[in-house]
């Protein structure tokens, strides 16, 4: 993922994208999205996509999206390299959405915080990530209740003017924010109260351990970002011409 | 012997929550505390599980003490060991993402080995009789799963006092049944027990004492102080008339979950109707449908004349008034005045007349002389009356409570019934979703049990309560909230 940032190039994007999905299959993973959700997903890309097409112009000129009617125009013009620039930021943008979905739903979170633990992070900041996702849906949740109960007494989201911004915003952030509060402190007392500080150090009923695969991955990984970086560098302009 | 000695504790120091108190609970025995709502129960609960004077600022004098020795010298992690506390809401004292983690959370703090953490967490989900929830996703779990999966983590950590603070309060009447077999089951495994108690009739049939906190100071349970409530009047519903609300063949899913299937019903003026059925019936989703906050995947709902799916927000909000369950998921303002204004500002109804019902109401709900504080930092009890107190001034026909009477003491109760009656009397209507067959019995028209989406029961409470004890819910008629 970093590699496409040193390296952007629509094809290689395209390629890990196509790696990617091969991943969602071989781990059985469903491709599980909400109709709201693909709708921005493709929505956003899309959108990404044209505004590069829009607002780049240099390049070899391919022809205007508004040709010219008498006086006005001709407006917009299509470069090739207006289209590459736009599949490169979209392309980039689809891939760091879904292998971030892949990455959540194939990781075990109690077993990355053991790992990092390993790596030797102290435990109680490995333990945060555990927390913060078993959170989230929480949260997610009672952002649609509150947002329900708004509805209930005739709040309706107003966004004329900055007062009304700021007022729907708080309507939304207070009650979240109050609830999140309180439930911190319960949390925390729990925690405590089964002994959690206890000593510098926790045993673990499920532990990660390392594999050969794990080995081979983290060597693949490791040359393909140093790949990238030769790429980026002008390094192996005759591979790079390819791709 | 977990003995509390003379203890006294103040937040702020100058208001004292605990005065000279004095407690003992012995292993192997169950007490029962119960009080109104800011007698200090759960301050009792903090005290003797030392998270006061620990963690909590505050004021503290006196000693708790285990089997004679002071336990004032023990941090916190180290007493957690000898005395665990379940509070009040599970889903926030869970922080893991599976039920064997979270069972074994507590031993894997003390380090112990983990051939020994796992037999604990087997004996721990075996005592909860949930052994088959052990590779389960902790947010999966329905509401009392996760009380009993923290009950499981609890006395994972193998405490000798086990301290759990209205624990009944989001169960069904089934899942009280079942906390009642597992505190029995913790009782022969020598472990003291303490709970806190609202709904006496709850936990009291299974306990050895029944305790009452007031004034700050342990006393004996009396229950001749309980003022019995106020009954209904009589009233005539004329079912000749067109209904307030009827719905006709609801259908409703989240993703795949089929959660109403096939739903029919109406309501008439006058009616006040009392919503049963298990946790995950279906009871808050079909009050979502109609009030028109959620939309149904297929059928119909009229709101008078008109359909609810043509109605805009506004339109529906006027007519309607909803109480959600979390109290905090409905309060949006700075302070209690304007909290109590801004339903009437919202739906354009703000006239002399009307500021003047919200300085009625706010007297009548006992909150008025608050009107400047922040609504949040109210009590459960005070904030729960100021959702219904600030959706009452516009006058809505129908009102929807999930679960308005949870943590309420006596006053509480009646100013909510109170308002539900003046409502029904003025020609409106009432749901109620209610696990109190009490109220049910003494104060609805009607009865609707819900179970897996659909209407089970529709009928005087009588006959409905009747037919429960009959068949196999026999738990839904008999437990329930008595003051």
């Amino acid at each position: 993922m970093i590699g496409i940032v040193v390296y952007p190039s629509w094809r290689l994007s395209v390629v890990l994208l196509f790696i990617v999905f091969m991943g969602f299959l071989t781990a059985k993973v469903p491709l599980r999205l909400t109709r709201g959700r693909t709708k921005f997903i493709i929505i956003f890309s899309v959108l990404l996509f044209l505004i590069q097409v829009l607002f780049t112009t240099n390049g070899v000129l391919l022809g205007h999206l508004i040709p010219q009617i008498g006086e006005i125009g001709p407006l917009f013009p299509v470069t090739d390299f207006g289209i590459v620039r736009g599949l490169a930021i979209s392309s980039r943008f689809l891939l760091l959405v879904f292998s971030s979905m892949l990455f959540v739903s194939v990781t075990d979170p109690t077993l990355l915080a053991h790992s990092l633990t390993r790596l030797k992070v102290p435990y109680r900041y490995s333990f945060s990530l555990v927390i913060a996702l078993r959170f989230l849906p929480l949260f997610d949740l009672e952002n649609h209740t509150v947002r329900m109960a708004q509805k209930a007494r005739g709040i309706t989201p107003e966004v004329t003017g900055l007062s009304k911004i700021i007022r729907t915003v708080q309507y939304t952030f207070f009650p979240l924010l109050v609830s999140a509060l309180s439930r911190v402190e319960a949390l925390s007392m729990s925690m405590d109260g089964r002994g959690f500080g206890y000593g510098s150090d926790r045993s673990y009923l499920r532990k990660s351990s390392w594999r050969v695969i794990d080995t081979i991955a983290l060597v693949l990984t490791i040359s393909f970002l140093v790949v990238c970086f030769l790429f980026s560098f002008g390094y192996l302009p005759e591979i790079a011409s390819l791709i | 012997m977990l003995e509390a000695r003379n203890i006294s504790f103040s937040y702020n120091g100058t208001t004292l929550v605990l005065d000279s108190l004095d407690f003992y609970v012995h292993r192997g025995e169950i007490v029962v505390i119960t009080g109104p709502t800011g007698s200090g129960k759960s301050t009792l609960a903090k005290c003797l599980s030392g998270f006061i004077p620990k963690s909590i600022p505050g004021e503290f004098s006196g000693s708790i003490l285990i089997d004679d020795s002071d336990v004032s010298n023990l941090d916190i992690a180290e007493l957690a060991g000898q005395v665990a506390l379940v509070q009040q809401d599970p889903e926030s004292q869970i922080c893991t993402l599976q039920v064997s983690d979270e069972v074994a959370f507590g031993p894997e703090n003390y380090e112990i080995e983990v051939e020994e953490i796992s037999k604990v967490v087997n004996s721990s989900l075996k005592s909860i009789d949930a052994s088959h929830l052990y590779e389960r996703a902790t947010f999966e779990l329905s509401g009392g799963e996760k009380q009993r999966l923290i009950i499981a983590a609890m006395i994972a950590c193998r405490p000798r006092y086990l301290i759990l603070d209205e624990p009944s309060s989001s169960l069904d009447p089934r899942g009280v049944m079942q906390l009642r077999e597992i505190l029995r089951g913790l009782q022969s495994q020598d472990i003291g027990i303490i709970v806190i108690e609202h709904n006496l009739l709850n936990i009291q049939p299974i306990a050895d004492r029944v305790l009452a906190l007031s004034g700050g100071k342990i006393i004996n349970f009396d229950r001749t102080q309980h003022k019995e409530p106020t009954s209904l009047k009589s009233r005539v519903i004329d079912t000749t008339s067109s209904p307030l609300l009827s719905a006709k063949n609801l259908e409703f899913s989240y993703g795949n979950r089929k959660v109403i299937n096939n739903v029919t019903l109406s309501v008439q003026n006058g009616e006040i109707i009392g919503l049963m059925g298990s946790n995950g019936s279906g009871k808050t989703t079909l009050l979502g449908l109609l009030s028109g906050l959620l939309v149904p995947d297929s059928g119909t709902i009229n709101l008078g004349e008109s359909s609810l799916g043509k109605m805009n927000a506004k339109e529906i909000a006027k007519r309607t008034a909803m109480v959600f369950q979390n109290p905090n998921h409905q309060i949006f303002e700075k302070t209690v005045w304007k909290e109590q204004i801004l339903t009437i500002n919202a739906l354009e109804m703000m006239t002399l007349e009307t500021l003047q019902q919200c300085e009625t109401i706010l007297e009548r709900a006992d909150i008025a002389e608050m009107r400047d504080r922040n609504p949040f930092s109210l009590s459960h009890g005070q904030k729960r009356r100021l959702n219904v107190s600030s959706i009452m001034i516009h006058k809505p026909k129908l009102l929807l409570f999930d679960e308005p009477f949870i943590g309420q003491d006596v006053e509480g109760r009646e100013f909510i019934k109170q308002t539900m009656f003046e409502t029904v009397e003025d020609g409106g209507a009432a749901i109620i979703v209610t696990h109190d067959p009490h109220f049910v019995a003494g104060q609805c028209d009607r009865v609707i049990f819900m179970e897996r989406g659909s209407i089970l029961l529709d009928g005087s409470p009588s006959s409905v309560l009747d037919r429960l004890s009959s068949t196999g819910y026999k738990e839904f008629a008999d437990l329930g909230v008595q003051f």
